[in-house]
């Protein structure tokens, strides 16, 4: 497992959590957002995504890693395509938090059927993992979570150019979210912990992989075997806290909805082998795979997970 | 009835001294057996670990951020002691030495 991670390492490409586009460019939107809300901010997006995908050819083999591998068999035409409404829809889940953050969570109506049953999970258990990933527009959905009545704390690097934090900033949204840094003392395990024991939320995103050479196990996703942390399911065992396995998508120009994939009670004591906890990773990953199925372009990869 | 006094006092304080330094002695052999059989380390034997060695980042034990959790919840279980938060966590998690620390100044 070692030896295969080591060679990981050398080849794989990090995801390094900088975003696409200055932050300038990001105002241009933030002020078509104030002067004439959504329509006119996807007007704009419509032009600057087509720019994106014709004249920046390093942007678009991006979202390739994840399209080759979703439509296998594709000819250069509907791979534009593909790529034109895979960013298109990255675009507008962008402007929609951005919508968020100025004008409030009451703009967009987000359907959450499987409210009742969180509420019930909640109040049996030792705090909540919810298990996120780059799909839909997760910090619409996580207004939804306003009715669990506590914190929600964000697994997230503290990176200078990483839109999620300019978002949160200007959005001054700190006191309903807190960040804990992975890069912090002992990998922010203690904060988790401590914010479990009060029972708070930990949000996490299985879906992406800071750190290869640590605590990971491989699953087959979309035909080939990926790196996925398991640091969670260690961290569901020793607290005895469920994991819920929460994708959001987009469902119209003013709607989302959020969905329970799956919940996953990882028993204790499990140990700290790697081979243990596969099975709970492959049960996310599978999840993820089912989502990609029905919502193909709402999945936002835009780096080399397979390695290939 | 000085010199009875003045060994009587003697006596007491050594055995204190000693008892205190044995029951230190046996948390610490105590604390080295938790981490060994709570985090499932397969490698090392509880008589190996120094007292003043790391336990975690480089030149260590070698315990990673995953061990920190189990090691929290197995500290609480077999002491008593909760470590509530990272500044606590961060002095703690030193060595076996500041883990006893720890414990003792929370027991």
């Amino acid at each position: 497992m070692q030896a295969s991670n080591e060679k990981y390492k050398k080849n794989t490409q990090t995801w390094m959590g900088k975003t696409v586009g200055a932050e300038w460019q990001y105002n241009i939107f933030y002020f078509l957002i104030r002067c004439g809300g959504r329509r006119l901010a996807y007007f704009l997006l419509y032009f600057v995504v087509f720019y994106y995908v014709v004249f920046a050819p390093e942007q678009r083999k991006k979202t390739y890693f994840y399209l080759s591998r979703r439509f296998q068999s594709r000819d250069i035409f509907k791979r534009f395509a593909d790529s034109y409404c895979m960013v298109l829809n990255f675009g507008k889940t962008l402007i929609d938090r951005a919508i968020t953050g100025i004008m409030g969570d009451q703009i967009f109506k987000v359907k959450f059927s499987d409210k009742e049953q969180l509420l019930k999970l909640q109040k049996r258990s030792n705090g909540l993992i919810l298990m996120m990933s780059h799909v839909g527009c997760w910090q619409v959905a996580l207004y939804a979570l306003k009715v669990l009545n506590v914190p929600v704390n964000l697994l997230m690097h503290r990176e200078e150019g990483n839109v999620d934090n300019q978002y949160f900033e200007q959005a001054g949204l700190s006191n309903m979210f807190k960040i804990i840094d992975p890069g912090g003392y002992l990998g922010g395990t203690l904060e988790m912990i401590e914010a479990l024991k009060n029972k708070e939320v930990l949000s996490v995103m299985g879906d992406r992989v800071i750190d290869v050479t640590q605590n990971v196990s491989y699953a087959e996703f979309l035909g080939q075997e990926v790196p996925f942390h398991y640091s969670t399911f260690k961290i569901a065992s020793v607290t005895g806290s469920p994991v819920v396995v929460l994708f959001s998508f987009k469902t119209g120009p003013d709607s989302y909805e959020l969905k329970i994939a799956d919940i996953i009670d990882v028993p204790e004591n499990l140990g700290r082998s790697e081979k243990v906890f596969k099975p709970y990773v492959e049960r996310y990953v599978k999840a993820l795979e089912t989502f990609t199925d029905k919502h193909p372009y709402q999945f936002f990869n835009f780096y080399d997970m397979w390695n290939s | 009835m000085f010199n009875i006094c003045l060994i009587a006092g003697l006596i007491y304080f050594y055995t204190n001294n000693y008892s205190y330094g044995i029951w230190k002695m046996a948390l610490k052999e105590d604390l080295k057996k938790v981490i060994v059989e709570g985090l499932f380390l397969e490698d090392i034997k509880p008589e190996e670990i120094k007292d003043d060695e790391l336990l975690f980042g480089n030149e260590s034990l070698g315990l990673d951020s995953l061990d920190a959790v189990e090691l929290v919840v197995q500290i609480q279980k077999h002491f008593g002691v909760e470590i509530k938060n990272i500044e606590e966590g961060t002095v703690a998690f030193q060595s076996i030495n500041t883990l006893a620390a720890f414990i003792e100044e929370r027991q």
